[in-house]
């Protein structure tokens, strides 16, 4: 680590969930532009070789921030919450509601319109999972970690649906 | 302070003072040089105009020759003339077997993983060649910026495809530090192109660089935002070029003039000039007569565009995939640009037209385009345009992983992930006392590792002895801006960091590179020792000036009385080392102040960052 800042520190923003993303994609510019080795290719190796650091640091935060399962978990990491990646949720209801979700997944194939039954699907997947977002955003600022996390755990489930939606849809309509 | 005085007679400590760099073009039939004059970038010719110069490299017991005179002698001389060298860089002895067919070269040993080539003059390897290519190249450019008066390249970008892996970037920059040349970054074909448009002085939006050569096939597809280029997809193909538009051309003629199917090598080479010439001819006239022994007839552009539309079909499907993986739609294509002298074929051009809908950018001469972008960026880089906001961000091609049990990668950085880029890993040990451990790293999209390229093994040693699983040793991948992999790795509870013995699966370790420059000396001893205090010199004197430079700026603000005087005592000793012209000792010294200064360098890192966030708010990008 070039630097001991977090990644919220680094550009400059707070450390909440919602975040402005044209705000952090200007930031991002601004940090590379100041700090990417190309700005260093005629100095010493020394100071190419932090630039790299640098360069790295800024990229795996911006990869971190911009992502919101990463941002989410690394926000619980800063507020001293480790989530280990094999937990699942423990909210039967939510999981006898993935499960529905999943097995409609499964039937798109044979319904008399899938284009439309797929879509339809994946706007409710969709409304779930900003739903989850909105949820976290408010839990985490209340300081209620544990309900943030378990927020964070099924925006994790939801997630990988989406992207099962997508290779549906790939496998459905593209070529 | 006294310190400023460190250059040699005639060279001059101005920092204004404008510095000379290339950009180098290292193609697989064809390599070229630019650079930047009075402001606009333009190939480097020689006396004769020509700006090219033939990937080819002749050895004998006489001496080595480089460019057309080489290749002038494949045809009568073929096992010591290397043509297309580059499609073994990077490559180990097992792939040569799949490439070797195409090339008629005696294979013989190897160097360190790579294939070693029997030629009159010896064994050779692909990054000795390489670097006949470079040096010659380097001279043309220092003939073009220095004259008789002679002088050294401050610096040169030289262009990969995009879709190189580690082992071939390595490859291509030990070429470049066995030819005496200071790589100031490898550059993506595709990306040099775009430079060469200025597009990066455009507004947002995504670039198409498609680049047919004589036998290869690249499509890239680039995203700009404001003034940083991103490569978002790779595809191509590696067999597929304009010969094989000549190729179909000539067996076109030969069903025409009534020719059996089984020809012999000369009639072939008759057929193939012809075809060659019918398909340069049609770029400018409707039909053109072609004759072939007593056979006479008319060769016009809707027979060539039958012809060459399956061919041209292959390159817009790879487009297609391209534009898929990048998770674009066509229409969102805002620019086309076309490089390699097969886009000069009309039919190409139409079509490529066709489907992206809108006319490409073909006003650079194609087969210069990529070395004119390399020199537009080589002259920023070397500092001639200090205000320039251009910024190159490109993306890591294949994914990096390690071996894990049972012979199955584990990815630690995702393809298309921006670089620099480095991500730490935990590793214990198994047994009591073990003190060393092997990591492999591959490349690859592929589950099982012998389906991956196989980068480099390292082995760690100096590892505490402790009980197992006691040890814990935190192992960094760092990749550079030109994306090639280092290594570091610690042992957390105690400290130490473990010694790294790197063996790369296909290419050259350190001392391999000393010995190559050994043997291409004639005085080889007196001048590797005078090679490596010059070096060590020029790295002492960017050291000095960059820290008093640092000093100037911030040093009071952040250094403490004492510390001041003992960076200063550091300095003075480095000075002296310089003056007094002992390689070993400058190393020291460097090293010491190198340590030294470390503090200070991560606090000015931290004063930059808020000197970058100053005028930034904590609130200011909140909603």
């Amino acid at each position: 680590m070039a630097t001991n800042l977090t990644h919220f520190e680094l550009f400059g923003l707070k450390p909440v969930f919602e975040l402005d993303r044209n705000a952090l994609a200007a930031r991002y510019r601004e940090l590379q532009r100041e700090f990417h080795p190309d700005k260093y290719a005629s100095k010493s190796e020394r100071e190419q070789l932090l630039a790299i650091q640098m360069a790295a640091q800024i990229n795996e935060a911006h990869t971190v921030l911009r992502n919101p399962v990463q941002r989410a978990a690394y926000l619980l990491k800063l507020a001293g919450v480790e989530v280990p990646p094999e937990q699942t949720t423990a909210d039967t209801e939510f999981l006898m509601q993935q499960m529905l979700l999943r097995e409609r997944l499964e039937e798109v194939r044979e319904q008399p319109n899938p284009a439309a039954a797929l879509e339809e699907l994946a706007d409710e997947v969709d409304g779930l999972y900003r739903g989850e977002q909105r949820q976290f955003a408010e839990t985490y600022a209340a300081g209620k970690f544990s309900e943030a996390e378990d927020s964070l755990r099924k925006q994790q489930f939801l997630v990988k649906l989406q992207s099962q939606v997508e290779e549906l849809e790939a496998d459905l309509f593209g070529d | 302070m006294a310190l400023l005085q460190i250059s040699e007679p005639g060279q001059s400590p101005d920092p204004h003072q404008r510095k000379y760099a290339v950009g180098i073009d290292l193609g697989t039939t064809n390599s070229l040089v630019a650079t930047v004059r009075s402001g606009s970038a333009e190939a480097i010719a020689v006396e004769d105009g020509s700006v090219i110069l033939p990937s080819a490299v002749h050895y004998s017991r006489e001496g080595i020759t480089v460019g057309a005179e080489a290749r002038a002698r494949a045809a009568a001389d073929p096992y010591n003339t290397m043509l297309s060298i580059k499609r073994l860089m990077g490559r180990g002895v097992a792939d040569v077997k799949s490439l070797g067919e195409q090339l008629p070269y005696h294979f013989s040993g190897n160097d360190g993983g790579m294939p070693t080539i029997e030629t009159a003059a010896g064994p050779v390897n692909p990054v000795q060649v390489s670097a006949e290519i470079l040096k010659k190249l380097a001279q043309r450019g220092r003939d073009a910026l220095y004259g008789k008066a002679g002088g050294e390249l401050d610096g040169a970008v030289i262009t990969v495809p995009a879709y190189f892996d580690d082992a071939q970037r390595q490859a291509t920059k030990d070429a470049a530090k066995l030819a005496g040349l200071k790589v100031l970054r490898l550059l993506n074909e595709p990306t040099a192109a775009a430079v060469a448009y200025g597009l990066d002085r455009g507004e947002e939006g995504v670039i198409a660089v498609y680049d047919l050569g004589g036998g290869t096939f690249d499509i890239s597809i680039l995203r700009l935002s404001r003034g940083v280029f991103e490569v978002m997809a790779t595809g191509g193909d590696t067999a597929l070029g304009g010969d094989d538009f000549d190729r179909i051309i000539a067996a076109w003629i030969a069903e025409q003039a009534g020719l059996g199917s089984d020809l012999d090598a000369s009639t072939q080479r008759r057929l193939l000039d012809s075809a060659c010439a019918a398909k340069e001819a049609l770029a400018s006239v409707e039909r053109v007569e072609v004759r072939h022994g007593d056979w006479t007839g008319m060769f016009d552009r809707e027979t060539m565009a039958s012809l060459l539309d399956p061919l041209i079909d292959k390159t817009l499907r790879a487009c297609k995939r391209a534009l898929r993986d990048a998770d674009i739609a066509v229409d969102e294509v805002q620019e086309v640009v076309l490089v390699g002298g097969s886009t000069r074929t009309l039919r190409v051009r139409e079509r490529v037209e066709d489907y992206f809908g809108r006319a490409p950018h073909a006003e650079i001469d194609p087969d210069q385009v990529v070395a004119i972008g390399a020199a537009l960026q080589a002259d920023v880089l070397v500092g001639n345009k200090s205000d320039d906001d251009l910024l190159l961000l490109d993306v890591i091609p294949l994914s990096l992983g390690i071996e894990t049990m049972g012979g199955l990668t584990e990815k630690l950085i995702a393809r298309n992930t921006t670089i620099p880029v480095s991500k730490a890993q935990e590793f214990t040990t198994f047994k009591d006392g073990q003190t060393a451990m092997a990591i492999h790293v591959v490349q690859g999209e592929r589950e099982l590792v012998s389906d991956c390229r196989s980068l480099a093994r390292f082995e760690l040693r100096g590892i505490p002895a402790m009980v197992a699983g006691a040890a814990h040793i935190r192992v960094t991948f760092q990749v550079d801006a030109d994306g090639l992999l280092s290594v570091t790795a610690m042992e957390k509870s105690s400290g130490v960091s473990a010694d790294i013995v790197v063996k790369p699966s296909y290419g050259l370790e350190d001392k391999d590179i000393a010995r190559m420059l050994q043997e291409s000396y004639t005085h080889a001893a007196e001048d590797i020792a005078l090679r490596a205090l010059r070096e060590a010199q020029i790295e002492a004197e960017r050291a000095l000036e960059s820290l008093l430079v640092a000093l100037r700026e911030n040093g009071a603000e952040l250094l403490e009385e004492h510390e001041l005087s003992e960076l200063e005592h550091a300095m003075e000793a480095l000075r002296l080392a310089h003056n007094a012209g002992d390689a070993g000792e400058i190393r020291l010294r460097m090293e010491a102040l190198n340590k030294l200064s470390e503090p200070f360098a991560a606090r000015r890192m931290d004063a930059s960052i808020k000197r970058a966030m100053r005028g930034h708010s904590l609130n200011e990008f909140d909603k």
